[in-house]
């Protein structure tokens, strides 16, 4: 996992919880706690902070992971402007991911060990993702998604029908923008 | 907060700020890398080509300057070849007519026999088939060499004009050298002498085709600078020293000047007239020499001759 992951999750944890609640953080989850945003780190690592996170808030793991996601595509976008720019709404910025970010991603570092994403659109209101990754971590990308939602102003629910946490091999996340 | 947790706060809220300029920094920078590198894969591919094209031209320019000595080479064998075939086609018919007469004398009855003979022999005579009998095997041996010389010639040739890939086998040197003397026969006249000193080598790891060429273009430079000279010589000469091997090929010609060893091998470089030479062929040679991972060096002295030196690794 790239450390600027780690750097944005230091930053949301200080935010709510400030300096002291990261030092808790990373002694429980007995990490150095130090990251660089160019390195990459163990996936493991980035694990073990979440799930002392999760302990710290007392909060389920779905919820933190979520609102961590959510927290994420902001970070992002202000680090990264340029990505969010060059899309003007959020379906093509969902597609740009595997076929600009990504591809970004793997020009600047060599071992990369970026998610499968295959989106299509069905009518204009509705787009499916196709998640595939070993780390499973389709909980964040929703919450990233919903984070993009929120910077391109549409309001969207997600429906999760295929899951690799229920067994199958890919997830299948159906997007369907809200009229509110 | 405390004084000096205030100190530290701004403390770390400026390191915060520095590092992520500096990460910013490393990553612009990373990125100006990937771009810059793939330019220049894409220049390496272009140049590669284009390399490949020159050499390839260079090649068939050389071909065009052996073209008239290549011609002369074939017409002479297929000169005698066509005069063999005359005479064997000028003795056809006396020859048939021959094994008619004695065709007919085995039929003939006893009391007519000697009469028949005298007929044969005469026969026999008039048209000189003894002499022809006795000429025949040579004529067809000669017939024979010349027309496997041609076939040699021609097998050469094509194998030099080929396009060849760029890969690299164990060769026979020794035998690439040979082979390319063959398609100098003729340029170097018979008042050129050839002095051969071609120790067995082990195989060497190598592309033969571009050496045949490196070979043919230092033997033709030789064959440029001793036209004309009495006592003209050109000597060939191959080693091994340790896990190399040297080929030396050299000649008694006109030699060149301090200021000409200098730049023979930069490219369109050329002591020739206008419309004469490419100028490339050294420079070439050159490449696929270092290449080979060899070193190609040369000494001459003005109106004394000159010696190229080519010193190659076995294992490439």
């Amino acid at each position: 996992m790239k450390g600027v992951v780690f750097n944005i999750l230091e930053d949301m944890v200080t935010e709510k919880g400030g300096l002291m609640m990261w030092q808790k953080v990373i002694d429980k989850a007995g990490v150095d706690g130090g990251y660089t945003a160019v390195s990459t780190y163990n996936d493991d690592e980035l694990f073990a902070i979440v799930g002392a996170v999760v302990e710290e808030l007392e909060l389920p793991a779905q919820t933190v992971i979520s609102a961590f996601g959510t927290y994420m595509f902001g970070q992002l976008a202000s680090r990264y402007p340029v990505f969010v720019d060059s899309c003007d709404d959020l379906f093509s910025f969902l597609e740009s991911i595997d076929s600009v970010i990504h591809l970004e991603v793997r020009k600047l570092m060599t071992e990369t060990n970026l998610p499968s994403i295959k989106c299509e659109r069905i009518g204009d209101e509705q787009l499916v993702m196709d998640y595939r990754s070993p780390r499973r971590l389709c909980v964040l990308a929703e919450g990233l998604i919903y984070g993009a939602a929120e910077h391109y102003k549409t309001p969207i629910k997600i429906e999760h029908p295929v899951c690799m946490h229920k067994g199958s091999d890919y997830c299948d996340m159906r997007v369907s923008v809200t009229h509110e | 907060m405390s004084d000096e947790a205030e100190l530290y706060r701004k403390a770390y809220e400026r390191e915060r700020e520095a590092r992520k300029a500096a990460e910013q920094i490393v990553e612009n920078h990373t990125r100006e890398l990937y771009l810059q590198n793939q330019k220049l894969e894409e220049s390496l591919k272009q140049l590669k080509e284009q390399q490949r094209v020159l050499v390839q031209n260079e090649k068939l320019a050389m071909l065009g300057t052996l073209a008239a000595g290549i011609a002369h080479e074939i017409n002479n064998p297929m000169a005698f070849v066509h005069a063999n075939l005359e005479s064997l086609s000028d003795y056809l018919e006396p020859y048939q007519k021959l094994v008619a007469l004695q065709r007919e004398a085995l039929t003939l009855p006893p009391e007519q026999q000697e009469a028949a003979a005298a007929k044969i022999a005469k026969h026999m005579a008039d048209a000189d088939l003894e002499f022809f009998e006795e000429e025949l095997p040579e004529l067809m041996e000669d017939t024979r060499d010349g027309l496997q010389r041609v076939r040699e010639i021609v097998a050469n040739l094509r194998s030099f004009a080929r396009t060849h890939t760029q890969e690299r086998h164990p060769e026979d040197i020794v035998a690439g050298l040979q082979s390319t003397l063959k398609l100098l026969n003729s340029q170097f006249r018979t008042e050129v002498v050839l002095q051969q000193d071609l120790q067995p080598l082990p195989l060497v790891h190598c592309n033969i085709s571009e050496l045949n060429q490196v070979f043919l273009n230092l033997l033709v430079n030789a064959g440029h600078a001793v036209e004309g000279r009495k006592g003209a010589t050109i000597s060939i000469a191959t080693a091994v020293a340790k896990d190399k091997v040297i080929i030396k090929i050299g000649d008694n010609g006109i030699g060149m000047s301090e200021e000409v060893k200098e730049q023979i091998f930069v490219p369109f470089f050329t002591t020739k007239p206008v419309g004469k030479g490419t100028g490339m062929g050294m420079s070439i040679a050159y490449g696929i020499i270092v290449d080979h991972g060899g070193e190609i060096e040369v000494e001459s002295t003005e109106g004394e001759g000159t010696t190229f030196t080519i010193t190659l690794p076995i294992d490439g």
